[in-house]
Formats: C-alpha cells, structure tokens, sequence
C-alpha cells in the first residue's frame, strides 16, 4: 500500500487498487482527481499556473505545471491505462486566493477559470469542486473506491 | 504575565547570532582581502564549516570536483556566492526545532524561508537587475518570530481561526489581537536583539504590510512582501495561515510589474528549488 505524492506541477495515475494519490499544501494551484469507476483507473494533476503560453519551452519540458497542457495530459495518461473519456469523473480543489478582491494577486482566480474553459470547452462535467476561499488544501484519491478526499489546513477530512 | 510579554522576554533565550556571516562580509568588501584572511574566520565556526562544505558540494553550486575543504569552498564560491552559503548555513540551526503551532512538519518553515530567499533574488534581478545579498539575509529571516511564536499561536489557535474565519482577519491581525504582538514585528526584535541593521530588521518587521512601512525608497520589504506570497500562493511552506494575506495592491504598479512577470518568477523558483534540495536538506 503506498501514497503516491503528487508534487507541485506533477501528476501520477494508477490502476493499482492499493494506491491512494495524494497532493498536499495546494494554496492558488489547484488539483485535479479523476476516476474511471469501470476501469479502475485514477490519476491526479497539481498544476500551477494557467496558461501554457507563459513560457513555452518550459510547458514542453513540464505539461503538469499549466492548465492547458496539464489536463489533457492527464486524461491521455489515464487513457493509456484503459479509462474512457465519457466514464471519467473529474474532481477539482484549490484555486485559493489571498484576502481582499481587488487585488493583483488573481492566480487563485485564473486557474479555476482556465480550468473551467478547458472542460466546458471539452464537454466534461466536474462533478464537485471546492475552490476559492483562502484557505490550503491536501487532496486524496482512493483508487479502491475512487472517493476523493480533501482536507483544509487544520481542518477534518472530508468526502469532495 | 500577559502573553505579550512572556513572548517578549522569550527573546532573550534566543542565543546570539553567530558573527562569523558579518565578519566574513567585511572583509569581502575589503579590496585587498585574502582567502586564507576569509579562511581562518570560518574555521573556527564548526557548525558553519560543516554546513558550508555540504552547500558547496549540492546541485544548487555544482563544483565539477568534490570540495573537501573550506579554502577550496571560498575559492569555488566566490564572493557572492560565498556569503549567501553562510548566511544560509548559519541561520539554519535557528529553524531545526520548527514551528510546532504553525506547521505540522519541523522543516516546512525552513523550506518556506530558503524558498522565499531563492524568489527574493529572482525578484530583485527582475527588478534592480541585480541580485541582492542584504535582501537574501533578510528574506531567510522574515519568518523567524514564528520560532517564538509557534508555541503561542498553537495555545490559542481556536480564537485566532475563529476571527480569520468569521471576522476576515488576516492572520496577522488575529494573531496581534489575541496575543498582543504579530510574529512579524516580533522578527524584527529578534533581528535587534542580533544587532542586525535596520534595513534588515524594517525588510522583517513589514514583511506583510511594505505599505505601512513610511520610507518610501525602502524596496526591501516590498520585494520580501512579494516573494512571500508567491511562495505562499504556490504552497511552500504556508502551514495553517493558508492566504489569510493581506493584499498590497500598489505593489505591481510600484514596480511596473505585469501579472505575468509574477507568473514567470513562480515557473524561475520551481527550477531554482530542484537545485536547493540539499540546502533545504541542512537542517
């Protein structure tokens, strides 16, 4: 039985029943958990940052770190493990930001809203999230049961 | 005792700074310094000599040859680089007990302050185009009245959290209003009791509101404000105070920074903390 660590600008898929996937300390970065519950197949993102165009060369040699290259790759990845697109449910937490609204600070912002122009763009539903607040959070993705766990910073577990 | 001043009175416990850092930058700023000069003042740091050899040997230096003495390590270095090793190696055995009531982990806030270190010279060269050795110091500081601190906030985290939550403070606030002092303004009086110079001591004690501070060519705390929070937005090392932040939103037009120029220093720090996993790895 083993954790597999998805770092910052990382991602990790399994089809192994005795793994959970898990990234801590997600603060404007968010963290995407998808399941195939027929294939028994699960992967994770930690991207930080929205958009690829930002630094190109970088993208190529790191997908995992932006928005837009991070989670297509997740999916192809969880594909050449047998998942299909239709069966997937995509769970997402992060995108924190700090205080105040008006501030210059938007990446917390940024990176829901690039996430949710890809899968809208894509046609795939998220079927829950927790994003926004100011608050960090750790997200855990058992692949026995595909349950996706998320925890606040000095907060309970709970159910996403 | 109110705990205002029993964490005051902590300060005095902490032991005194260790002098080989200033003495090894005076004579760099000598023209006519020598190795063996710089050599003999490091030597009779052990704690120091110990730290300095593994900095020199990790991937963020890269020597093609293993270093195994301190004269090799000032020659390798260089000057620059020479004093941002043992400011580093020296400041170090401060954080090794953690920060119980902020972190679950004892080396989260000393990752979290090599990283904003790391992102205060990628700032700076943005910025001023060159890097910054006073900064660098000041930056792997600006969390240190959270040693004291720690066990403090971890007594009274319920009401702390409560006025975060409902009240929207920052952490900060909650922290001053509950305790009677912020571990901001706390660094700053550790950094007196150090006798380090103010600009060191104003970069610490106005880490989280550079605005509040009312010298306006001050630049320090402000590229120390900046390099926090993107260490804290990218989750390095931001514990339970998670982005209960304050923002300062004059900071990008003060320095004609764009979002992106944000963006692009998190993507630099990413490359820059894959180096300085052996520097993190010191404590």
């Amino acid at each position: 039985m083993g954790d597999l660590i998805v770092g910052i600008s990382d991602l990790k898929i399994s089809n192994n029943d005795n793994d959970v996937i898990v990234t801590y300390a997600l603060g404007s970065c968010i963290g995407i958990s998808v399941f195939d519950p027929v294939a028994k197949v699960g992967g994770m993102l930690h991207y930080m940052l929205p958009e690829s165009s930002l630094d190109e060369k970088k993208a190529r040699e790191n997908p995992a770190m932006f928005a837009d290259t991070g989670i297509p790759l997740l999916f192809k990845s969880c594909y050449q493990l047998g998942a299909d697109k239709k069966r997937m449910i995509v769970r997402a937490a992060g995108g924190a930001s700090i205080l105040d609204d008006t501030n210059f600070f938007r990446i917390g912002q940024k990176n829901i809203m690039a996430m949710r122009k890809i899968f809208w763009k894509n046609n795939v539903m998220i079927t829950s999230e927790d994003t926004g607040a100011n608050h960090n959070r750790t997200v855990r993705l058992q692949i026995a049961t595909g349950k996706t766990y998320v925890r606040t910073a000095g907060g309970e577990m709970k159910e996403l | 005792m109110k705990a205002v001043n029993r964490i005051l009175k902590s300060i005095n416990t902490i032991p005194a700074f260790p002098a080989t850092g200033n003495k090894v930058s005076q004579l760099l700023n000598r023209i006519d310094y020598s190795v063996s000069e710089v050599t003999n003042v490091i030597r009779f740091d052990p704690s120091i000599t110990a730290n300095l050899l593994k900095m020199a040997n990790s991937a963020y230096f890269s020597p093609q040859h293993k270093i195994s003495t301190i004269n090799d390590a000032v020659i390798y270095l260089g000057q620059k680089n020479l004093l941002l090793a043992i400011q580093t190696a020296g400041i170090s055995k401060y954080y090794k007990k953690g920060s119980s009531g902020y972190f679950d982990k004892a080396t989260d806030l000393w990752e979290h302050s090599v990283a904003v270190a790391l992102m205060s010279q990628i700032l700076s060269r943005k910025i001023t185009g060159e890097e910054n050795t006073t900064l660098y110091t000041a930056a792997l500081l600006h969390d240190v009245g959270k040693i004291i601190m720690g066990e403090f906030v971890r007594d009274e985290m319920q009401k702390i959290t409560m006025l975060v939550e409902e009240q929207h403070m920052s952490f900060l606030e909650a922290e001053e209003l509950v305790l009677g002092i912020n571990h901001a303004d706390l660094g700053g009086k550790i950094a007196e009791h150090w006798n380090f110079p103010v600009e060191i001591r104003d970069a610490i004690s106005y880490h989280h509101r550079p605005d509040l501070l009312e010298k306006e060519d001050k630049i320090m705390p402000w590229i120390v404000y900046m390099a926090d929070e993107a260490c804290l937005m990218m989750g390095i090392g931001s514990g339970v105070e998670g982005l209960a932040q304050r923002a300062v939103s004059e900071l990008l037009k003060k320095f004609n920074l764009r979002m992106r120029d944000l963006e692009m220093s998190m993507v630099l720090l990413s490359d820059d903390l894959k180096r300085a996993r052996e520097v993190i790895s010191i404590v």
